[in-house]
């Protein structure tokens, strides 16, 4: 069954015309992904869904509920959180300060300090840096803190937001590593990338937009090997 | 040379920083002010003050110790030279025309009582020590400069303030004693100055060996005694008007006044993030409802007691901040500060308006409000007012301090810092945001009702746009989002300009100075919250701000 199901959604900033109706489906416990150039529309999609931006029209259905109307800190309450684009961590707040405002919506003591732990083992360089200021953290790690953050959620489904940009090619590999290893815990997971090469090799279904619209869909493996996507993307 | 140089533009510098305040009249209206009676007066002090200040930042980095000396020496020697000459060209060119201060008295302060020629002679030599002398304060051992730092600024507090003290030494036997020793009826006796500086210095001295002989506090340490010694202070604030009579209960009052505003103004600025500068809307909304509400008059509505008003007075403003803050939900940042200016003002011309008048009582205002009694006593004094205001900022502190670390104080914290996350987080933007202007809004409106009544009568002119910019102003020195910051900012922007109440007209100089001043050294207030000074700190290990400054 479809997790997140997004239909004909058409978003406007103004009159520019970023989404120009598109269609895409998640599957429960699944990695899909999203690849496309700079200006595509990819992060538009994102924050439709998370209901930062409302649609002009289409509708977005989670888990069977429509979206529409309602508030981000409701959508995120579902269990559906984003990592936003370029690791927007609270800079002034330590790691471990972070982390306690990712639980925000939890009052389980003791599940959070359990999530903690496991994130902690998931994320070992976090550990030696919870006093830490974040703001003061290498581009990596505070990409692990905005991950970390958001799966103190304990979400159901996560939105990532190019996790790989910026970083050295080393990085970006332990990046998709992690992507794999929060997804076999169970959490779907749609992932919006310009790495195409990356995402696609560890996405079990794949989507090409361009200019707000979707150009090539199917399965991650196929995408790879289709023809017009080697082309345009992994030259 | 760059050394020299830089010494000569510092000494530049605070010449024209002396020849500002020598022509704007602030010079001359401080000397009014004795130190120690017929030697020292105010102005002579704030003059000795910028030599030695000169001469501290023109030896700064200047290498050896015979260097700074001679950098210290120079740009003292600068700044003389500039008020010599100012001195010189106010007693051969009529400059009143232009300047109204610049009067015989004021050329007579600045020469020393000599003629123009010794007079600028002595100018030159004053500001050379006084520079030379800065430069070795620089130089000694920590403990020592300490020392005699305190000493003068005891003195100096002492003279200054030399009627409120001697006002709450009105006693016999061993006060009155110790009195007759350290005044006369007109300031210090320089026996008393000596001693006041002997003892304040002899105790830093004492204070500061103990402390370094064997370890470094820790911060712990540091916060604890902070803490101490603001409690300490706390309690001879709440003892003076008992001591000291009406006068400083009604400034304390004030103090008091501006401290609920400013915990109101705290958790909307310095925790959510809302830069409101509308914020004296709603002082004016719990002001007109405990008007309305108990006036006697034939506006009057209910004639309720103050003290059911009060609590109405509180839930209205609530309510205003919440409809204050529909409109401007969406408006971020810079323009937000603009939009609320707006409101702000909105409210008050409304007050004003013809339209509103059979209601409100336009320009009139709203007179006859009753004080506030417990049971037969009425609080009518302004010492009883004052441990009213006391009492209620002590209830809104706790308040405040168990709000900034609730969950919703967190929120706030995480919307300030970013929106967007914020919400990606679970945080509920409209109700946390609307929380934050009405919680805002309910501190405000405790002010503006003890406000009311202290006056007996309100009108729209007290609710000038002035007055959110004190308020903004007080949580900026004081250190933003910080509650013990709070306090201290209005104590030392409202309280000790009401005390030197004859500089009224230059008290704007004296904040805009005061807010340059921290700007520039102490960006994070006078006693920050944590979070904020990490945040400035940890910014300040990237990039050297001083070293940036300076010029090539
Ligand atoms: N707030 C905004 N106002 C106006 N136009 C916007 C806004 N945000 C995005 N756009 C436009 O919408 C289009 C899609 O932007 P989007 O951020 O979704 O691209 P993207 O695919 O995420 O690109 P990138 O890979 O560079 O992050 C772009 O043309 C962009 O200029
Ligand atoms: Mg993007």
């Amino acid at each position: 069954m479809a997790l997140l199901e997004l239909s004909d959604v058409q978003v406007f900033y103004d009159k520019i015309e970023a989404l120009k109706g598109i269609s895409l489906s998640v599957e429960a416990g699944r990695i899909a992904t999203l690849v496309g150039a700079n200006g595509a529309g990819k992060s538009t999609t994102l924050r439709a869904v998370s209901g930062l931006i409302h649609p002009r029209a289409g509708t977005i259905r989670y888990d069977g509920t429509t979206l529409a109307g309602r508030q981000p800190h409701e959508i995120t309450a579902m269990g559906l959180v984003q990592v936003p684009e370029g690791r927007r961590i609270f800079g002034r707040l330590t790691v471990e300060e972070n982390l306690a405002m990712g639980a925000f919506t939890r009052h389980d003591r003791r599940g959070i300090a359990e999530d903690r732990e496991r994130l902690l083992q998931l994320f070992p360089r976090l550990r030696e840096r919870l006093r830490q200021v974040a703001g003061t953290l290498s581009g990596g790690e505070q990409q692990m803190v905005a991950t970390a953050r958001a799966l103190m959620a304990r979400p159901s489904m996560l939105l990532m937001d190019e996790p790989s940009m910026g970083l050295a090619p080393m990085l970006v590999e332990q990046v998709f590593e992690t992507i794999r290893t929060i997804n076999a815990d169970g959490v779907t997971i749609l992932l919006v990338e310009q790495n195409a090469l990356m995402a696609l090799s560890i996405a079990d279904h794949g989507y090409v937009l361009e200019s707000g619209r979707i150009v090539l869909s199917g399965p991650g493996r196929d995408l790879l090997d289709d023809e017009r996507v080697r082309h345009a993307y992994l030259g | 040379m760059k050394t020299l140089t830089k010494a000569a533009t510092t000494g530049l510098l605070f010449g024209v920083g002396g020849v500002y305040l020598a022509l704007v009249g602030l010079l001359e209206m401080m000397q009014a002010r004795p130190i120690v009676f017929g030697a020292v007066n105010l102005g002579q002090a704030v003059l000795a003050l910028l030599a030695l200040a000169c001469g501290v930042v023109a030896a700064r980095d200047a290498g050896p110790a015979f260097a700074r000396a001679g950098a210290g020496l120079l740009g003292g020697l600068v700044a003389g030279a500039l008020m010599a000459l100012l001195q010189v060209i106010v007693a051969t060119v009529p400059l009143q025309g232009m300047f109204i201060a610049a009067s015989p008295a004021l050329r007579n302060m600045l020469a020393f009582g000599f003629a123009p020629g010794p007079g600028a002679l002595a100018m030159l030599l004053g500001g050379g020590i006084g520079g030379l002398a800065g430069a070795v304060l620089a130089v000694t051992l920590p403990s020592l400069r300490r020392a005699i730092v305190a000493g003068a600024a005891a003195v100096v507090i002492a003279g200054v303030f030399q009627e409120l003290i001697q006002l709450m030494m009105q006693y016999e036997g061993i006060i009155g004693w110790i009195r007759d020793f350290v005044y006369t009826w007109q300031g210090l006796r320089p026996q008393g100055a000596v001693a006041i500086f002997v003892i304040a210095g002899g105790t830093s001295l004492v204070l500061s060996h103990r402390s370094s002989a064997d370890h470094v506090p820790s911060p712990d340490e540091r916060r604890r005694r902070r803490f101490i010694s603001a409690g300490v202070a706390l309690l001879v604030l709440v003892l003076m008007p008992l001591l000291a009579g009406a006068y400083i209960g009604e400034v304390l009052m004030l103090v008091g006044l501006y401290i609920l505003m400013g915990m109101g103004l705290n958790l909307e600025v310095g925790l959510a993030g809302l830069l409101d500068l509308g914020f004296v809307a709603f002082f004016a909304v719990g002001a007109y409802t405990t008007a309305l509400l108990t006036s006697g008059s034939s506006i009057g509505l209910l004639h309720l007691s103050y003290w059911e008003a009060m609590p109405i007075a509180v839930l209205i403003s609530i309510l205003g901040g919440v409809l204050f803050g529909l409109p401007v939900l969406g408006v971020r940042g810079d323009y937000l500060a603009v939009a609320t200016l707006g409101l702000g003002e909105i409210v008050r011309i409304v007050v004003l308006s013809d339209f509103a008048a059979p209601l409100l009582g336009g320009p009139q205002g709203v007179l006859d409000i009753p004080k506030p009694s417990i049971g037969s006593f009425e609080l009518g004094s302004p010492v009883k007012l004052f441990y009213l205001t006391l009492v209620c900022a002590g209830v809104a502190a706790f308040i405040a301090w168990r709000l900034e670390n609730s969950r919703l104080g967190r929120a706030w914290e995480a919307l300030r810092d970013d929106e967007d996350v914020a919400q990606a987080l679970g945080v509920n933007l409209i109700r946390s945001k609307l929380l934050a202007y009405g919680l805002g809004a309910a501190f405000a409106g405790l002010g503006g009702s003890i406000f009311a009544t202290m006056l007996g009568s309100v009108y729209p002119s007290s609710f000038q746009l002035l007055i959110s910019i004190n308020v903004l102003a007080l949580i900026i020195v004081g250190g933003m989002g910080s509650l013990p910051g709070v306090v201290l900012g209005a104590i030392a922007l409202i309280g000790l300009p009401e005390l030197l109440r004859e500089f009224g007209e230059y008290r704007y100089l004296f904040y805009g100075a005061a807010l340059i001043v921290m700007m520039r050294w102490k960006p994070e207030g006078l006693w920050p919250s944590e979070v904020r000074s990490r945040e400035l700190h940890a910014a300040a290990g990237e990039a050297e701000p001083v070293a940036a400054m300076e010029p090539g």
